[in-house]
């Protein structure tokens, strides 16, 4: 699904890289959580795959036609937008150019945000302008879902249906899912794979194996069997 | 007086079109840098013999683009850009004014003015308006989503870059509309205050641009008639009524709220 090959990047277009030297791939239907400490290039690698930005050299291939992409929670931005749930999904799906207007109701009951309709964006809490966020991911059909941070900001009950809702859309639905995690526990517990950053390099193992390097890293001999 | 009339109606409906877009992105400054690069269009355009409001409508197109230019250039420093095009619009405006070189007076672009308003005005100010708010209308559903959130507009598909240069052309002709009734100086309030005040509604998107135009119409209809029989520029008059406007509407908010909060504390 995924493919980087020799990936390089700076902002500057010249060494220190932020990604240096990635080679990466991801299969199709994997569930792949993003780690690593702040700044390490997590959200830069997945504005890579986004072709937000372009590589200062290498590769990087999605084979996915349709991407949705839930970013990172900005509070200060949506909370003061004056647009009620209906009108933002539903202008996207105009953008879509989809004719279904039932696929609004069908896509909030999935995402447990029924009765919604009417609401601002900025009087839902963070775990529900999320759920929305992921609602409005879903409108495409995408084969390919990008989030970041998908928990950053939103309560632990909320945090359970997300990645409840996560998983299920990736085990039932077919859906590849990449994910920058912070919550390293909900990264090991539900991913497939796990691709660790660190200092512009990565490598992707088992969540199983991540939990062992981890910790190890910090000196606990409680490794997971 | 009739032109004005005419020509008002158009920019109470334009203005908060494109106001309600430069608001919700926080660009609300802009609007007033451009309008006065909108004063050195209109020194080029009577340097050059030619129509004041459009040789404002090109320059202020321009200085939009150039805008929307230097924002991909200047990512780190975007407080710069303002100040750049602000230096460039009024620059050439002060050196076209005072080279002399001018057969009109331009203190009626600055302030506004009724009676200036020619029926040449009339049938730009008409073209400019429909044009502007057919295009607002065909991009609706994208300008909400760049408003929104620029970087998922850009994945899901919607070419940003293109739009907000047509956003910038189109932020021109609302301010090359509007210059000759609400002048220079004060233009900026007529594209951010009516909308301000349409927030303080706490409406949905559809609801807040609705109530945004209603604002606009009850500002600048008043600003027109109150200025006429107080014989003062009918910009800074207008400017006045849209704070006057916005200051009443939260305080009635204000009231409002703290009633609500009364009763459910006497409940």
């Amino acid at each position: 699904m995924i493919r980087a090959e020799n990936l390089y990047f700076s902002y500057t277009g010249t060494p220190p890289y932020v990604l240096d030297g990635i080679n990466l791939e991801i299969a199709d239907g994997e569930y792949v959580s993003v780690v690593g400490e702040n700044g390490c290039g997590k959200s830069t690698l997945m504005r890579l795959v986004l072709k937000l930005i372009k590589p200062t050299s290498g590769t990087i291939d999605t084979a996915a036609d349709k991407i949705g992409y839930v970013p990172q929670k900005n509070d200060a931005s949506s909370s003061n937008f004056p647009i009620t749930v209906y009108e933002l999904l539903n202008s996207y799906r105009k953008l879509l150019h989809r004719k279904d207007k039932s696929m609004i109701p069908r896509i909030l009951d999935q995402v447990k945000m029924s009765g919604y309709e009417k609401a601002l964006i900025g009087t839902l809490s963070g775990g529900q302008s999320q759920k929305v966020f992921i609602a409005r991911a879903l409108m495409g059909n995408p084969e390919l879902l990008i989030l970041d941070e998908p928990s950053n900001g939103v309560d632990l009950a909320s945090q359970a249906e997300i990645y409840a809702l996560l998983k299920k859309l990736n085990q039932e639905n077919g859906i590849t899912i990449v994910s920058v995690e912070h919550n390293l526990q909900a990264a090991i517990a539900n991913s497939t794979q796990i691709y660790h950053l660190s200092e512009g390099r990565g490598h992707l193992c088992s969540p199983r194996r991540y939990a062992n390097e981890f910790l190890k890293a910090k000196g606990r001999d409680d490794s997971i069997a | 007086m009739q032109n004005a009339f005419f020509v008002s109606v158009f920019i109470s409906i334009l203005c908060p079109c494109i106001g309600i877009f430069l608001v919700l992105r926080k660009y609300s400054m802009i609007g007033d840098t451009l309008s006065h690069s909108s004063l050195a269009g209109i020194t080029m355009g009577l340097l050059c013999n030619q129509s004041p409001v459009l040789g404002a409508f090109v320059f202020t197109s321009v200085c939009g683009a150039l805008i929307e230019f230097l924002r991909g250039y200047f990512k780190k420093h975007t407080d710069l850009i303002l100040t750049i095009v602000f230096a460039l619009s009024v620059g050439t405006a002060i050196t076209i004014i005072s080279s002399g070189k001018l057969h009109t007076n331009a203190d009626a672009f600055m302030f506004g003015s009724i009676l200036t308003v020619t029926n040449a005005d009339k049938i730009t100010v008409f073209i400019l308006s429909i044009i502007s708010v057919l295009a607002v209308l065909l991009l609706y559903h994208q300008l909400i989503y760049i408003a929104f959130d620029e970087e998922a507009a850009q994945v899901a598909g919607i070419k940003v870059k293109m739009i907000n240069y047509i956003f910038s052309i189109l932020v021109a002709s609302a301010i090359s509309v509007s210059i000759r009734i609400v002048g220079v100086l004060v233009l900026g309030s007529m594209i951010a205050l009516p909308v301000a005040t349409a927030l303080q509604l706490g409406k949905g998107f559809r609801m807040t641009l609705i109530c945004s135009v209603l604002f606009s119409i009850a500002d600048i209809m008043l600003g027109l008639f109150i200025s006429y029989y107080l014989n003062v520029a009918p910009g800074g008059f207008t400017a006045l009524v849209s704070v006057a406007v916005l200051v009443s509407v939260i305080a009635v908010k204000k009231v409002g709220s703290a009633i609500k909060r009364a009763a459910v504390k006497a409940s």
